[in-house]
């Protein structure tokens, strides 16, 4: 038998493309989000005054803010409650108290199964935004702004660190010809970086060139992997680099390399991000989580946290790494409270490194102070 | 239709009597109208596609912010194309591809040549290449790095390495496969090296080294993505992996979408300039020849 080509699809083809397009130009609205009511703030036990500084105080030197040693004290919910918080890194020296108190079981004193997943900010952010993820351990960064520009309910909850007085990380050139550190011309300089753009670090990078005759937009940026970072400094490839801990300790005291600046001390530029689960749905575990990981620092981080050796060992052991290197670099000053403008200065930062568009955002559509507040007994 | 004739009995054989159809009867129509449905059928299926892709995300069937419909894509890529910000990325990749492509072909397709003719050289270098074949080609990226710098050499070195392995496999095997007889024919007429070359090498290895050619074109496109996240300052992949980086899934799914054209665009200028080249080969597109 032979077939006979009948060639009509072209019609029905046609129809249901029709139909589909007709369909596709109504478009659902988008779903609203009903405002949070109030929450009742109660006192907290061993959170005095020094438990809130005021936001707009912006001074290098300001002392974080801190409870008593083992306080806010665990105040379990109701029904026990799982939580996934994703990080970009299990083993840097900012994601160890969130470590510790895992180890040490403060989340679970609450009543939280805290579950930790490495993923990147770009590949947790959607997840965050859609309620797989409950809390992201990172930063605002323009990944974040242009998230909640586009409908995404992401908040900064709460501030992770500012690095401490004697912290070189940070900015590092490479002088030539007896150059002076201080008139080092950065105008159409290279930079060698592991982190791109979108990052937290634009704004003290945007100061640091700012102070040297440059914008952002004058340098070009060599995006490399952490060990290369500082070898296409020292080989020549790259004029500048933004070296973190403890690489920057290899340059340190020569004097071909100058440090030029970091993250501003007294302002964190990273912490704990919330999305819809616990800013809407669930903000008993959101501020729970906060109390946990708060205790963790007023009782372990509280000061000079690498003064103690044995302390030491047990953070290098539970982050993975060696010892040695973690007590070369001065500790990080944790802290949790978010600076006022911080958002602003970042998306001004963004803007200058073209990765974020249209108006800045608010900082009360990007940062909410009411849930550490809370969780330390502070009445706005 | 066709019918079975009984003619002797069941035992004896069945004649299978089949009357001609339109493609025996009206060839040229025939043909016209397979060609209009294949035509149909290759822009309706991704028009259909982008159709239902556009639906649910109008109707919120997926999340519009992480996978931005079809028609958001297009405005946001004409807008980029207009402001001339899509063109460096497009620029950087372009150059890189065809450099790699230019430098990868001539020496996969000089080697095989040499390795298809000469048993010694293909005994000496053959376990060397094939141990590099397998080798996965953005491994060497770090190792092109150290070479060559921070500049365009090692994306162009990445392109030129995987499409020398291509080139190289296929036109050995071609010239291999080239049958004694015509060989033989060759050196019966007294040909010289380069006649033997010319008139029997070139012509019988041509089509099967231009089918390497045509999936290396794809494969550099491929490579070269996948290189720009990683070591580069511009180019589409660098444009792909720093938007979703910053979440812009717009602007992501843009350069994606270049990609594939890019992609397309050059496979399909390969297989045209095989065509051109070699007019004697079988037409490569598996599609009913009437």
């Amino acid at each position: 038998m032979h077939t006979r080509i009948r060639p009509r699809p072209p019609l029905a083809v046609a129809v249901l493309i029709a139909a589909l397009a007709l369909s596709a130009g109504c478009a659902a609205g988008p779903v609203a989000t009903a405002p949070a009511k109030p929450r009742a703030i109660k006192a907290v036990p061993g959170c005095g005054a020094g438990s809130w500084t005021d936001p707009a105080d912006l001074s290098p030197g300001r002392a974080p803010a801190r409870c008593a040693k083992g306080t806010p004290a665990p105040a379990p919910l109701g029904k026990r409650r799982t939580l996934t918080v994703a990080t970009g890194t299990l083993s840097a020296e900012y994601v160890a108290p969130l470590r510790l108190a895992l180890a040490k079981g403060e989340f679970r004193k609450e009543g939280l199964d805290v579950r930790l997943k490495v993923l990147p900010t770009p590949d947790a952010l959607p997840l965050l935004a859609k309620g797989d993820v409950d809390v992201l351990w990172a930063a605002p960064e323009a990944a974040v702004v242009n998230g909640v520009n586009g409908g995404f309910d992401i908040r900064w909850v709460a501030g992770n660190f500012s690095p401490g007085p004697k912290s070189r990380s940070g900015l590092w050139v490479r002088l030539k010809n007896g150059q002076d550190p201080s008139s080092v011309p950065l105008k159409g300089a290279t930079l060698g970086t592991m982190i791109g753009k979108g990052s937290v670090i634009m704004y003290p990078m945007d100061r640091a060139f700012a102070a040297h005759g440059a914008a952002l937009d004058s340098v070009t940026f060599q995006q490399l992997g952490s060990a290369d970072v500082l070898t296409a400094l020292t080989g020549g490839g790259v004029d500048s680099a933004w070296l973190l801990d403890p690489v920057w300790r290899q340059v340190d005291g020569n004097k071909q390399y100058a440090f030029l600046g970091g993250q501003p001390q007294g302002e964190p530029l990273g912490g704990a991000l919330y999305g819809p689960n616990l800013l809407q749905q669930d903000p008993d575990a959101g501020v729970a989580f906060l109390r946990a990981y708060l205790r963790t620092v007023n009782t372990y981080f509280a000061g000079d946290y690498k003064a103690d050796r044995s302390f030491v060992a047990e953070l290098a052991g539970l982050l993975k790494v060696d010892p040695k290197i973690l007590a070369s670099v001065p500790p990080l000053r944790m802290d949790w409270e978010i600076r006022k403008g911080t958002t602003d200065r970042l998306q001004r930062a963004y803007r200058d490194a073209g990765v974020t568009k249209g108006a800045p955002l608010p900082e009360a559509k990007l940062v909410d102070r009411d849930l550490y507040a809370e969780a330390v007994g502070h009445r706005p | 239709m066709t019918t079975a004739l009984d003619k002797d009995g069941p035992a004896a054989d069945r004649l299978l009597v089949r009357r001609p159809g339109p493609q025996e009867l009206r060839p040229e129509r025939a043909h016209r109208r397979r060609r209009t449905l294949e035509l149909t059928l290759a822009v309706a299926v991704p028009v259909l596609l982008v159709l239902v892709w556009q639906l649910a995300a109008a109707r919120s069937w997926i999340d519009a912010r992480v996978y931005p419909a079809p028609s958001t894509i297009l405005a946001d890529g004409w807008h980029r194309a207009l402001a001339g910000e899509l063109w460096p990325d497009v620029r950087a990749t372009l150059q890189r591809v065809l450099a790699g492509y230019a430098a990868g072909t001539v020496s996969g397709y000089l080697l095989g040549l040499l390795m298809g003719s000469l048993s010694l050289v293909r005994a000496a270098l053959e376990p060397l290449l094939d141990a590099l074949y397998v080798v996965p080609k953005l491994a060497l990226l770090p190792i092109f790095l150290n070479m060559f710098g921070l500049g365009e050499g090692p994306q162009v070195a990445l392109v030129a390495a995987t499409v020398f392995f291509f080139v190289w496999i296929s036109t050995m095997a071609a010239v291999l496969a080239v049958p004694a007889g015509h060989r033989d024919a060759g050196r019966v007429f007294g040909a010289s090296r380069w006649q033997m070359f010319r008139h029997v090498l070139l012509p019988a290895s041509l089509p099967a080294v231009l089918v390497g050619a045509r999936i290396a074109a794809g494969v550099a496109v491929l490579v070269i993505v996948a290189s720009e996240q990683i070591a580069a300052a511009d180019g589409l992949g660098h444009l792909i992996f720093d938007s979703r980086a910053l979440f812009q899934n717009d602007v992501m799914f843009v350069g994606i979408v270049c990609v594939a054209v890019l992609g397309v665009l050059f496979s399909e200028l390969v297989r045209l300039a095989g065509r051109f080249l070699t007019p004697w080969a079988p037409r490569d597109r598996g599609r009913t020849q009437n």
